[in-house]
């Protein structure tokens, strides 16, 4: 087939919800079987564009109208792209399923339609190549998440959702200075073209663009201090919806800030954002960990190890250095695994039982012994226990930060670490050691996509070497800016 | 005293940030040609899409892509609204019909509010205007009606499904694209099928974009008119 | 000191007495107000920097070729900005609502003191 018809990964999910109104006209019990369908289609297209990139090794380069970069906007699906393309479609599905049993406030016809929509925005984010283009699908992204944080409609959820409004309002706008900025020093759109022309702008304008544009998305990807919203809005959004927020939403504004980072290289002024970004990436992981240690919701608790985690990633990026970027491709994915298991298990133990503060957790090894056996993985794996997959990732990052003359921002790190161990070692223990209870009935889908994820952990875990390929290979894709930019058919205008 | 130093606080942060975004401005000259893309979409833009309004074509054609994403933005906010507003029962609560001029030059104006909404969304490609300001326009048409009157109700079933269906509309268009020419939203109209090609500056040109502009006007006047619906109306116990 | 347009200058300003509207007060619509005030602004600044001195409206009837108009990128990136904005704007509208609803007030400090 046709390279082009990778355009489908944005073109279903959108069809797909403009459908669902007819589909609600016709049957209203249809919606939930259509959101599953829909879900799994994009599986398919997503492993079908896996399978090209991965296999011709090349980038595939969608253009819309027709039009060769910049003059049309293009989508780049680059091995980034693909492996998180698939990812996302995945975990959808997963969600889907999982949605049918946990989402029952009405109107469940809108919530499919955001549910695809959100799926549509961070998709569209990690695939654009345009710099406007990433604007809108950002706030795609940003707007269904709003609607999707205040969707169970009580006090908290509207205020969480009121909260991530105004920060997001807020970058929203530096972002289009931003590319306000470099659209005037450039007279282009299109990154790879940016990538070319960056050498030659006034490095103020560079500078402070570079750093709007990061600004705006730090809203997205949860670095400190644009994160305030992050934690409310977890603990208020449906429990499907806080795992595509963590295992996704903010891998999609992290993917963005570094791309456009690594797109500037050549700018002389670029270290000082490197270290502006490092500086806030380390802040976001020690103060999310000690704001973990003190709550008593688990799914709160678990959303601030999710902060503290993602600052990590951006640690990662920010590091300036190819073993970095590919040291945080691959704690994206591990990350992305392990707190979809974490909230999917916390989730459905908040259904079942009504709450998910850590009394309900007492006993849980007796009353659901699955789905504590599965919150029990994710949680050694998050501390980073060896031969769990998050190990490796952690380890890579911890090396890649001291070579890159970090060793204050490994220190810190490593010192938060022992804090998560702390907080995610007392869950485990309420979990098994403490209180009782009667046995309950466990759902057999969701404890086999339990089970896959756990399945999932333990094979990165003793057979890293496959992930971490596939994570070189996505982070070169980031990081080698001149193999992207010789990748786009340019049809030099003006340059 | 406190929310004294609290504005001050905030007037100083703001200012440091003012001065550091207008300092970069300072590197982007104002008023002098800076065109790199925008001077081949001028170049081109009759030739390549058959309009004369060059922002139309890049919005609707050259960067249909991002039209393609506001198109749904907007459909989010009308779900959104939709979604965080449903209640079992809504109706509307106003108490007050509007004056006589209100309600009289309402029926006498609303069709002409909706003919000059679709002149605007159909004469896109030449015209300033286009899809959104179209559809806003027919928006207002029904804002009148609601103003006016105080049991008039949009059909929402209908609007909801013509809202779906014109939505699906424009990605079909895309995806007739991809087929006849290979390419998500090619503009096949134009550049395979080259119709209107002597008609430059005519209605009768312009590629899909009259086609898309229409669509988006539909869509736009059923979203804005459903938000306008669903915020109006309270909810009511039985 | 530094020197820029007078365009420059109050599409800037517009978008500091935005943020200032968002950061100091206390009333929900205010805030939103100042978000969109801020938008407003962030346009402005777009439109300003495609402007070129002398030159028209790129629509390109008689008397406007492709050398006597401006630049038509930026009006198009205003135009989805500005649907966008009204998109966040109407989301917000809704949340207020509710929030009214669940509180009774739309003053923030309110509210934060009866979620406690």
């Amino acid at each position: 087939m046709n390279g082009q018809y990778a355009a489908l990964i944005i073109a279903l999910p959108l069809v797909s919800a403009f459908f669902v109104p007819v589909i609600k006209a016709i049957s209203k019990k249809a919606v939930m079987p259509f959101l599953l369908l829909v879900t799994l289609a994009q599986v398919g297209i997503a492993g079908w564009v896996f399978n090209e990139v991965y296999t011709s090794d090349k980038p595939i380069i969608v253009m819309a109208g027709g039009w060769r970069p910049p003059v049309g906007i293009n989508l780049y699906i680059g091995h980034f792209a693909a492996l998180f393309v698939l990812i996302i479609a995945v975990i959808s599905f997963f969600m889907a399923y999982f949605s049918i049993k946990a989402v029952k406030v009405e109107p469940l016809d809108k919530y499919a339609m955001l549910f695809l929509l959100l799926m549509l925005g961070a998709t569209g984010m990690i695939a654009t190549g345009d710099i406007f283009n990433l604007f809108v699908f950002m706030e795609i992204t940003a707007i269904t998440a709003y609607a999707l944080t205040a969707y169970n409609k009580t006090g908290e959820a509207a205020e969480a959702s009121m909260k991530y409004m105004i920060l997001g309002g807020i970058g929203s706008s530096f972002f289009l200075i931003g590319i306000a900025l470099i659209y005037g020093a450039t007279g282009t759109l299109n990154m790879a073209q940016i990538a070319q022309l960056a050498g030659n702008i006034n490095p103020t304008v560079a500078q402070v663009g570079l750093a709007l544009l990061i600004f705006g998305l730090a809203v997205e990807a949860e670095l400190f201090p644009l994160n305030a919203w992050a934690p409310d809005a977890y603990q208020a959004a449906p429990h499907p919806i806080t795992v595509m927020f963590s295992a996704f939403v903010v891998k999609a504004g992290l993917y963005a800030a570094a791309r456009l980072l690594y797109l500037m290289q050549a700018v002389s002024t670029w270290h000082s954002v490197l270290r502006l970004l490092v500086i806030m990436a380390v802040l976001t992981v020690v103060v999310a960990e000690f704001s973990a240690l003190r709550q008593r919701d688990v799914k709160r608790m678990i959303a601030y190890s999710s902060i503290s985690q993602v600052g990590m990633i951006a640690f990662a990026l920010a590091l300036g250095s190819q073993a970095g970027v590919d040291a945080g491709v691959f704690h994206m994915v591990n990350h992305a695994i392990v707190k979809a298991l974490l909230f999917l298990g916390v989730g459905y133990v908040g259904i079942k039982l009504g709450g998910t503060t850590l009394e309900d957790f007492e006993g849980l090894g007796r009353r659901m012994p699955l789905t504590a056996f599965a919150i029990t993985v994710g949680s050694l794996s998050a501390v980073g226990i060896p031969l769990f997959n998050i190990f490796w990732s952690k380890v890579r990052i911890m090396l890649a930060g001291v070579s890159a003359g970090y060793t204050w921002g490994v220190a810190l790190i490593l010192g938060a670490s022992v804090v998560e161990a702390v907080y995610y070692l007392r869950l485990i223990h309420r979990i098994w050691f403490a209180g009782g209870g009667e046995r309950l009935s466990e759902s057999f889908a969701l404890g086999a996509i339990m089970l896959f994820l756990v399945a999932l952990i333990l094979v990165i875990g003793f057979y890293p070497n496959y992930a971490w390929s596939l994570a070189q290979k996505a982070g070169a894709d980031i990081f080698d800016v001149t193999r992207y930019v010789s990748n786009v058919p340019l049809m030099g205008v003006g340059a | 005293m406190v929310s004294v130093l609290k504005r001050s606080l905030a007037i100083i942060t703001l200012l440091i940030i003012g001065y550091w975004i207008a300092q970069a401005f300072a590197g982007v000259p104002f008023g002098q040609d800076k065109m790199l893309v925008g001077q081949y979409y001028l170049n081109n833009v009759k030739a390549q899409t058959g309009a004369v309004n060059a922002v139309t074509a890049v919005v609707v054609n050259y960067r249909g892509f991002d039209t393609l994403g506001e198109v749904t933005v907007l459909f989010i906010a009308s779900t959104g609204v939709g979604a965080l507003l449903w209640k079992r029962k809504k109706e509307r609560t106003a108490r007050t019909e509007g004056s006589i001029v209100l309600t009289t030059g309402t029926r006498y104006l609303f069709p002409f509010v909706l003919i000059f909404g679709a002149y605007i969304f159909i004469h896109g490609h030449l015209t300033p205007g286009g899809g959104f300001p179209g559809g806003a326009t027919i928006a207002t048409g029904f804002l009148l009606l609601y103003m006016a009157f105080i049991v008039y109700e949009i059909p929402h079933k209908g609007f909801e499904v013509a809202e779906g269906l014109v939505g699906m509309g424009y990605v079909i268009v895309g995806l007739i694209g991809l087929m006849i020419g290979g390419y998500f939203l090619f503009d096949w109209i134009w550049q395979t099928w080259q119709l209107g090609t002597n008609n430059i500056g005519r209605l009768l040109s312009g590629g899909f974009i009259p086609v898309i502009y229409t669509i988006i006007g539909l869509k736009v006047g059923t979203e804005l008119s459903g938000i306008i619906d669903n915020m109006i109306k309270e909810e009511v116990r039985e | 000191m530094i020197h820029i347009s007078v365009y420059y200058f109050g599409a800037i300003s517009l978008i500091l007495i935005g943020l200032y509207a968002v950061l100091v007060k206390k009333n929900l619509l205010k805030m939103l107000i100042g978000l969109s005030i801020m938008e407003t602004g962030v346009n402005l600044l777009l439109i300003s920097v495609g402007y070129i001195s002398g030159r028209s409206a790129p629509i390109l009837s008689e008397g406007v070729g492709p050398n006597q108009a401006v630049d038509p990128i930026p009006q198009a990136l205003v135009l989805t900005a500005i649907v966008i904005g009204v998109a966040t704007t109407a989301m917000a509208l809704s949340v207020a609502i509710i929030l009214y609803e669940k509180y009774g007030t739309l003053n923030v400090e309110e509210i934060r003191r009866l979620r406690g």
